[in-house]
């Protein structure tokens, strides 16, 4: 059994005069003890309507929320034993930070020594410890971001929920808090949930990843399963960074398999005892198909197809390399440094186990075989 | 959502009902008066239900009102075309003087630019009385008294600091990005105040130029003292009704409506700019 | 087409400095990417040259003529808002058409047509801004910028308000939008990669002045300061205090009691206080220890931009990141590692300044 278990959750927003809002479409989902769960997507999918169900500031039209086998759908947010850091902070402006960390911890009855050492501790977990007797309207908004991430943390909780915990920190501090909390959190067992529209702080801070759009749940699963098992076109074309390309191929027969053909010179040849039924009936079937390569399973400076460069970018660590590939553009990402200009050729490889194929309804029918 | 049982909500409306009641009573009352005799107006105890006439309107309009001391010419029609120009103009006057001020107050930090912009608001606190004893001395030496100059002018003064007050919130809530964009697009300032400034703050000048000609409209003292019979607008007109053989109140409740009715109706057209101007203005304020 | 430069630009905002002597030359068709923290002074810079403020000191030429106390219509700066700054009660097509002065309307039609077919906006000319999506917003709002051809072009992080999807697909098309007209450009952002990405040259501005300006990968591999390392990469440059000293010809230094060894390249840094740099890309693990490994735990597994990235604390409580290729083997959290890097990888900045160590003088004084 799970820690959170979410059943059939719908939420539909009615206001007189306006047409209903169904933020939420039947969820289901189930979190495990000491998971670290993500509900990822764009604005307006749902993620934050979720959440805030969850702690009880929304709530269910319908479903039943359970937490540790208990229902709390129907019960008030102070006592559903959930810690939340919200994403406009939120704080006690006449308490100091101190006291605003403390606050949450009053009602749990612990000694005052345990209680500042426990307050300096994740302070220091947050790099607040020199702003603790600072007024909140004293402090800088990202120094209010991590108060408030501070006060849902230092509680004793069964469930810490955080609404886009870090979109105001800076970039270097960002990084470090990741890890940090992913560190604490795992050391302590404690279950987190926290909605965000950033893939890459999704990818970063939790075990597993829910991607919604319009309200649907599309995929549940790791960063590594997304990327490299994606549901649907929607999770295909969402996550990784650059995208997935995406491209239009013809289908026609050849020995032993298909051709996916992007234009004359560029196809894929797959074998059809690599398919399964179902896809090789589809394949039969239809004329174009739609595939997916990664950026980064694109080889670059070698491979047989000939391409013209776009645009060449270095960003230090990586290049992303933009080519014209039969008529279309496709996009590279490689850690070394490649020295070409805009309008040069390049070798790129293109390997057909890479490739991820998509069906009329965009559904992933074929994966790419992980290497 | 629905919050509460039914009793919850037969409570509310019984509330509802009750405020409802309280508020309307007054305006509802004239209304009806309006359609009633002196005599019907007058017994006790008032009666709900009564025979209604249209003499106290056909009184106002054709000007003669019959009393029992015998006929009498009023100008309630000619007043109320005096409440219309008074007010439009002082209006307009203080609309081609206030925005661009308002404006200036939105963009420009300046030495004593608070400064300047609360003396304006604060002409709003003086008691206007005690501004009209040297006023209308004044007035008598200039010649401005009983004349539309003289009086617009007085009334520009109770729409000007509205006007300034509500649209240098306007002003204030345009991105002044948008109007850097466009000069760097290559027009001057002008056409940047014209083009963009203005069009953008239009509600906000709409909702300012309603209020302040319905307080111009509503003001009784300045003109009380400083026009004659012919340059009365109807708050002053309406005296006029205080005869020596009593007073009409049927007559009175009549010309209340008839001086309400343009007010009302362009309270209602506009309402939502309205309340949008004035919460605006309060909290820029 | 004319280049911009900015002449030791001073402007102070109530006692607190926002440029405090900025240098810096654009030429016709190169693309300048001022980039830097947030206060740092950047916006303030743009408005100066769009003449929203006036410096205090200093001069701004464009083509060699001074612009300074010109209005802004007069100056030939186009420029990209951030909030885009479009006219709300204005249709795209509008919009884009006040940019242009003067023209014949069949001449501004055949302009706009053109603009906005490049800028894949044609669709959507006829729409008011709050019809439009983000992404159209940003795209009318640059096609106002570009069809007058100015001679300088100003963006102030035009990429900052549109979805992770779309500014990826701009910062690769940017580029050869931005060149079309020979302009000098000037593109503000907070994003590093988006810097690199984009402009021929960086202008790194930190406090109101101008920490360092070179190329892209010039900046990235060889910061002038410790400061301009730590705002370049993600997760950003691994530092530690050491003091170098010279061993058989060698410089080495202690980090965590393992001895590291260190690059040719800080041969005056022997004895002298300074922070170690090096990137997490640049770092390896390994199982087995040696003396010139540090030991070290893992704290957290944080998969990042396709890599594996780790944070270690390393023996002495230091924490440092390691970033791996995604299909490494890289362990599990709380592993006890051993972390090694190529004395290349290593940067030296002295402690007290925070200029790098080993740094010809004429760049320092930049």
């Amino acid at each position: 059994m799970g820690m959170l278990e979410l059943r059939h959750i719908d939420k539909t927003y009615r206001s007189r005069g306006k047409p209903p809002v169904h933020a939420v479409r039947s969820l289901d989902m189930e979190v495990g003890k000491g998971e670290i769960v993500a509900l990822l997507g764009s604005s307006g999918c749902g993620k934050t309507s979720t959440l805030r169900m969850i702690a009880g500031f929304e709530s269910v039209t319908s479903g039943t929320i359970a937490l540790q086998g208990r229902r709390i759908d129907h019960l008030a947010p102070a006592r559903r034993k959930v810690a939340m850091a919200f994403e406009g902070y939120s704080l006690y402006p006449p308490l100091t930070v101190r006291e605003n960390i403390a606050f949450a911890l009053k009602s749990q009855q612990i000694a005052r020594s345990e209680m500042s050492r426990r307050v300096e501790a994740v302070a220091r977990l947050v790099e607040i410890e020199g702003i603790l007797e600072s007024f909140p309207r004293a402090i800088s908004g990202g120094q209010q971001q991590r108060v408030s991430l501070a006060r849902a943390l230092v509680r004793d909780a069964d469930l810490y929920l955080l609404d886009e915990p870090m979109g105001q920190l800076e970039p270097q501090l960002r990084a470090v808090l990741r890890g940090r909390i992913k560190n604490l959190l795992a050391e302590r067992g404690m279950t987190a949930i926290f909605v965000t529209h950033d893939q890459t702080e999704a990818s970063a801070l939790a075990d597993r990843i829910a991607v919604m759009e319009d309200g649907v749940l599309q995929q549940f699963a790791s960063e590594r399963e997304l990327k490299n098992q994606p549901a649907n076109l929607f999770v295909a074309s969402f996550i990784g960074e650059p995208p997935m390309n995406l491209l239009e191929t013809d289908v026609s027969r050849c020995d032993g398999g298909f051709r996916l053909s992007m234009s004359r010179e560029v196809a894929f040849e797959i074998r059809g005892d690599a398919l399964d039924r179902v896809v090789q009936k589809t394949l039969e079937e239809t004329a174009s198909v739609r595939i997916g390569i990664r950026p980064q399973k694109i080889a670059v400076g070698t491979g047989e197809v000939r391409v013209r460069i776009l645009s060449n970018q270095w960003l230090g660590d990586q290049s992303h390399v933009a080519v014209e590939c039969g008529g279309k553009l496709l996009i590279a990402v490689t850690p070394s440094r490649v020295a070409a200009r805009p309008g040069d050729n390049i070798q790129f490889g293109l390997d057909p186990r890479h490739i991820h194929i998509f069906g009329a309804d965009g559904t992933c029918i074929r994966h790419a075989e992980v290497s | 959502m629905d919050h509460g049982s039914l009793a919850g909500r037969i409570f509310r409306g019984v509330a509802l009902a009750l405020i409802l009641v309280f508020f309307m009573f007054p305006i509802v009352w004239i209304l009806l008066m309006s359609f009633q005799t002196n005599e019907q107006i007058l017994r006790i105890p008032p009666r709900i239900l009564f025979e209604p006439t249209l003499a106290n309107y056909e009184a106002l309009i054709s000007g003669q009102l019959r009393t029992a001391a015998g006929n009498l010419e009023i100008s309630f029609m000619h007043n109320l075309w005096n409440s219309f120009v008074l007010s439009s103009l002082a209006v307009v006057l203080a609309l081609v003087l206030g925005v661009p001020a308002a404006y200036a107050f939105a963009r420009y930090k300046f030495k004593l630019g608070e400064t300047i912009a609360f003396t304006l608001l604060s002409f709003r606190f003086a008691p206007p009385l005690l501004v009209l004893l040297p006023l209308s001395l004044y007035y008598q030496e200039l010649g401005l008294n009983d004349t539309y100059v003289g009086i617009v002018w007085v009334y520009q003064l109770i729409a000007l600091p509205l006007i300034l007050w509500i649209v240098r919130g306007y002003f204030e809530d345009i991105s002044p990005d948008i109007e850097h964009a466009y000069r760097l697009a290559g027009h001057s300032w002008r056409e940047a105040f014209t083009h963009i400034a203005v069009p953008l703050a239009g509600p906000g000048i709409a909702a300012a130029a309603l209020l302040s000609f319905i307080f111009c409209w509503n003001n009784f003292v300045f003109a009380l003292i400083l026009a004659s019979a012919d340059k009365q607008p109807v708050t002053v007109g309406a005296l006029a009704f205080v005869t020596a053989s009593g007073i009409q109140y049927g007559q009175i409740a009549a010309a209340i409506v008839l001086s309400v009715m343009p007010t009302l109706l362009l309270a209602l057209y506009a309402q939502r700019y309205l309340v949008e101007g004035l919460s605006l203005g309060a909290v820029k304020g | 087409m004319a280049r911009l430069e900015l002449k030791q630009v001073r402007k102070t905002f109530g006692g607190a400095s926002s440029a405090d002597g900025v240098s810096l030359t654009v030429e016709p068709g190169e693309i300048v990417a001022v980039f830097g923290p947030s206060g740092g002074g950047k916006t303030v810079l743009l408005r100066m040259i769009a003449g929203m403020f006036e410096p205090d000191e200093g001069d701004i030429l464009v083509g060699g003529r001074s612009i300074v106390g010109a209005a802004p219509e007069r100056r030939g700066v186009g420029m990209a808002f951030q909030n885009f700054a479009l006219f709300p009660h204005m249709s795209a097509r509008d919009n884009i058409a006040s940019g242009l002065r003067a023209k014949t309307a069949k001449e501004a039609a055949t302009r706009i047509d053109a603009i906005s077919r490049l800028l894949k906006i044609e669709h959507v000319l006829g729409h008011l801004p709050r019809e439009l999506s983000n992404g159209q917003k940003q795209r009318t709002a640059l096609a106002r910028a570009l069809i007058g051809n100015p001679e300088v072009l100003l963006l102030d992080d035009p990429l900052r308000n549109v979805d992770a999807k779309l500014r990826y697909e701009m910062r690769l098309e940017l580029p050869n939008l931005l060149r079309r007209g020979a302009a000098s450009v000037l593109y503000v952002t907070q994003d590093y990669r988006e810097a690199m990405a984009i402009a021929d040259r960086i202008a790194v501005l930190m406090d109101g002045h101008v920490e360092q300006i070179a190329a892209p990968e010039e900046i990235y591999s060889r910061p002038a300061s410790v400061a301009v390392a730590r705002l370049f990469g993600d997760p950003s440059i691994n530092l530690a205090e050491v003091t170098p000293c010279n061993e058989h010809g060698a410089l080495v230094a202690a980090v965590a009691g393992a001895k590291v060894r260190l690059g040719a390249n800080g041969g005056t840094a022997t004895d002298r206080p300074c922070w170690l740099g090096v990137r997490p890309e640049d770092l390896a693990l390994s199982r087995t220890a040696s003396e010139d490994a540090i030991p070290a735990r893992i704290l957290a597994i944080t998969p990042m931009h396709e890599k594996s990235v780790l944070l270690l604390r390393l023996a002495d409580g230091t924490e440092w990141f390691v970033a791996l290729p995604p299909d490494a083997p890289h362990g599990a959290a709380d592993d006890a590692v051993f972390v090694r890097f190529l004395p290349e990888a290593a940067l030296l900045f002295d402690r007290a300044t925070g200029l790098r160590v080993g740094l010809p003088h004429h760049r320092q004084a930049a």
